[in-house]
């Protein structure tokens, strides 16, 4: 019996505690979840949860780490740069294992130890091969060497707003590839001084360019296509045609077959390159076909002569491709049935297009295969349209002879008319 | 058989032939072809009652050669043409409606096969098309004759307003039609042809609901269809019968000119329709193997093709719409007071009908018809998008 109040009091006692411990859990858990509060604007000084308190001094580095992907991955200002984000005085931020600003020299390998790592990379999927990449590169090379103005990690994925290359705001985005290298590959005096061209502004006049920049194809191939990204490499004689083969296959397989590969190599000639540019390449042109040849080739040469040859074969078979095409249009608006007609238009136009990349086997066998085929496939088109308006203009004669006939049954009537009347 | 009638004594071959027995006179003994044969004269085209007693031969031989008030030439003979090319359209459409598919799927598709694939499809629909053309100018020009002449009054009152009627039922059989090949052209004219219905005040509304809404779609196709190869023609069919019938009653109208009257057998008078329907013939497929409409390109709803204008009928109410400074309402109730004032002109139009009268409303007439053209090159002037 006596128990029952003491039971009562303690039990009390033991609810005013909980509340006290649940309102300071409630608080600690409204100060340690982010999405609890209402969003964080970027306060530069106040406490963030990845940069911790080194905002308070350095809030641009801030602002722009909040908006990283390492930041939101939960890496800290600390991961790269040491000491203890937590501390408010200089000595004890900076203290301990602080690291500071990194070298140069020495960012690749800070960034390889994590990038390296395949256990904490994994999650990611990402690769980590990187750093071994790297030091293969001409940028690698030239920093082992002692050459800190070349490119580092930093340099092409920035220093605190680094973020993937799926974000349209990222400097590795394939749009703003151009502009990262340009950055460097664009400063004259910078490249002339190691002797490397100017690639940059050549690359910008391009028909690739054209379509990332301009047409916003992202399939079009940015710098890191052909050079490669962390190994970043001019590609060698010999291996020209297998970067331009990447997207151009049937080119390369063509090319691979012709006469020019060895004698190229041998004379240590870029394949593609040698007739197309490196750089400011242009849209495939098929009046090329009459002038390329000469560029290596004597004008009075049989090569030279061979590519006329082609190009006036092309020529003929496209005219008569688009006269078959207008016929086509005059048949519809008839109307003649010419669905038949387009798809084997369409089947032309296809052996036309197959014919330049042909022409890179400079073999005429192959490539007016092509060709020829077009142009008779455009010209039984046509022949076969000129016989259905022919019908048309049966249908006229029959008209006249329509008319014979109604002229008689009317001179039939006319009499019949006249006897009638006569008779009445 | 012979040609020439003679109807003053039967001819002894006749009876030879009748003795031996053809095959008119083989039915003759089981079926009384005169009764069936008298059926025609409901339809006003034979004037006088057949006396169903006597044989067949003997019935067509006396109507064959009784004078008869010859139409078949002008002025008359647009009349005669109306019916005519009525009767070709119908058959015309009826074998184009073997294949169309009214859906706005199907519809420019199956067209497109009538006029292509089907062997001798393009020249159904071209004679449908020219039909239709000299149709409309037809009962336009048999209108303006009638009035010409002041063919509405007392007795023929219901002349004049069977006139008018197929006037306008020949012109919704054209705006019907025309939608239905369910090309660009026809579409956004039929688009800009249901504006013009929707302005007209208290009718606009009631006809756009029976025409299936304002919104050119499945449902007004479906409709379009319906009235153009049903509903229309049966009411332009009675119009019709109204006429022969009426006709027949109050006879034919000579006021013009008083040595006009031309009678001939009614035999000669058949040969005469014979005549004109050949020529009709004759140069409809003239002008459509010659002079073929384009095929256009299928409609699309969502694309204007440039220069769209509702039907060259609806110009003068379209230009009075889009242009005119006053509500949309009273422009569109003036042109339905227009169609409704001659339809009625009957009532309003007084008179003795002397030369004087005449020569007033013929200038009335001009003027309400120059009115009318300058407005529709108005509107045809129209470009909007």
């Amino acid at each position: 019996m006596s128990a029952r109040p003491i039971v009562r009091r303690s039990a009390s006692r033991l609810h005013r505690h909980a509340a006290v411990a649940l309102g300071l859990l409630a608080a600690a858990a409204a100060w340690a979840q982010p999405g609890a509060r209402p969003a964080p604007t970027p306060q530069p000084g106040a406490l963030s949860p990845s940069a911790g308190r080194c905002g308070v001094c350095h809030p641009a580095e801030r602002v722009k780490f909040d908006a990283s992907q390492h930041a939101h991955e939960g890496v800290r200002c600390t991961s790269c740069h040491g000491g203890d984000d937590r501390s408010l005085t200089i000595e004890l931020a900076h203290g301990g294992n602080f690291r500071g600003r990194t070298a140069r020299k020495d960012i690749p390998a800070l960034c390889a130890s994590c990038h390296s790592d395949e256990k904490m990379m994994r999650a990611y999927n990402l690769p980590v091969d990187q750093y071994a990449v790297y030091q293969t590169s001409v940028h690698g090379q030239r920093l082992k060497r002692g050459d800190t103005a070349v490119a580092v990690c930093s340099d092409c994925h920035g220093a605190h707003d680094i973020l993937g290359p799926g974000d349209p705001a990222s400097r590795t985005f394939a749009p703003n590839i151009p502009a990262t290298c340009g950055a460097c590959h664009g400063d004259t005096t910078l490249m002339r001084r190691r002797g490397v061209k100017d690639a940059y502004r050549e690359y910008l006049s391009s028909i690739h360019a054209r379509e990332l920049l301009d047409r916003g194809n992202l399939r079009a191939p940015t710098c890191v296509s052909c050079h490669g990204v962390h190994g970043a490499a001019p590609p060698a004689v010999g291996d020209v045609d297998k970067v331009c083969g990447q997207c151009h296959t049937a080119e390369r397989r063509y090319f691979a077959a012709s006469a020019h590969i060895e004698g190229m190599r041998r004379a240590g000639l870029p394949e593609c390159s040698s007739c197309h540019g490196d750089h400011a390449i242009q849209a495939a042109q098929p009046e090329r076909l009459a002038t390329s040849c000469a560029q290596c080739h004597a004008a009075d040469s049989d090569q030279a002569a061979l590519g006329a040859k082609l190009w006036t074969e092309y020529r003929a078979a496209a005219a008569e491709i688009e006269k078959a095409d207008s016929l086509i249009t005059r048949a519809d608006a008839i109307p003649i049935q010419t669905d038949d007609y387009r798809a084997r238009i369409e089947q032309a136009r296809t052996y036309l297009r197959e014919a330049l990349p042909a022409a890179h086997s400079v073999d005429p066998v192959i490539v007016g295969g092509f060709t020829l085929r077009a142009r008779s496939v455009g010209s039984e088109v046509e022949s076969e349209i000129y016989g259905k308006l022919g019908n048309l203009r049966t249908r006229k004669f029959v008209l006249i002879l329509f008319w014979f006939y109604v002229l008689v049954t009317l001179a039939i009537l006319r009499r019949l008319r006249y006897r009638t009347a006569k008779a009445h | 058989m012979s040609e020439a009638p003679r109807n003053a004594t039967p001819d002894p071959g006749d009876t030879a032939r009748a003795a031996r027995g053809g095959w008119v006179e083989w039915l003759e003994r089981r079926i009384n072809l005169s009764e069936l044969f008298s059926l025609i004269t409901h339809f006003g085209l034979v004037y006088t009652p057949v006396d169903t007693r006597k044989p067949l031969r003997e019935v067509l031989r006396e109507i064959g050669s009784l004078p008869v008030t010859a139409y078949a030439r002008w002025p008359q003979v647009l009349g005669v043409l109306a019916a005519l090319l009525f009767a070709l359209q119908t058959a015309t459409g009826v074998l184009l409606a073997y294949y169309y598919r009214p859906t706005p799927e199907a519809a420019f598709e199956s067209t497109r096969t009538i006029v292509r694939d089907l062997p001798s499809g393009w020249f159904l629909h071209e004679m449908h098309a020219w039909g239709a053309y000299l149709l409309v100018a037809v009962v336009a020009l048999r209108l303006m004759r009638l009035f010409w002449d002041g063919l509405y009054r007392a007795p023929r009152e219901l002349l004049w307003f069977a006139a008018v009627a197929m006037a306008w039922l020949v012109l919704q059989m054209d705006f019907t039609g025309r939608l239905l090949t369910w090309n660009a052209q026809s579409y956004w004219s039929t688009v800009r042809g249901m504006e013009v219905v929707w302005a007209l005040p208290v009718a606009g509304p009631i006809l756009a609901f029976f025409l299936g809404g304002r919104v050119v779609n499945e449902d007004v196709l479906i409709r379009f269809y319906v009235l153009h190869v049903i509903v229309l023609p049966a009411f332009y069919a009675a119009c019709i019968y109204v006429t022969f019938g009426t006709l027949r009653r109050v006879g034919l109208s000579y006021p013009s000119a008083a040595g006009a009257r031309v009678v001939t057998s009614f035999r000669a008078h058949l040969v005469d329709l014979l005549i004109l329907t050949v020529l009709l013939f004759a140069v409809l497929v003239t002008l459509t193997t010659l002079l073929p409409f384009g095929f256009l390109a299928p409609a699309d709803p969502y694309t204007t093709p440039a220069g769209v204008r509702p039907p060259w009928y609806m110009l003068a109410t379209y230009a009075l719409l889009q242009r005119a400074p006053v509500p949309m309402w009273l422009s569109g109730g003036v042109m339905l007071a227009a169609a409704f004032g001659v339809l009625l002109l009957p009532l309003w139009v007084r008179g003795d009908g002397g030369p004087r009268h005449l020569r007033r409303t013929r200038l009335w007439g001009v003027v309400a018809l120059a009115v009318w053209i300058v407005l529709g090159i108005l509107g045809a002037t129209l470009d909007r998008p």
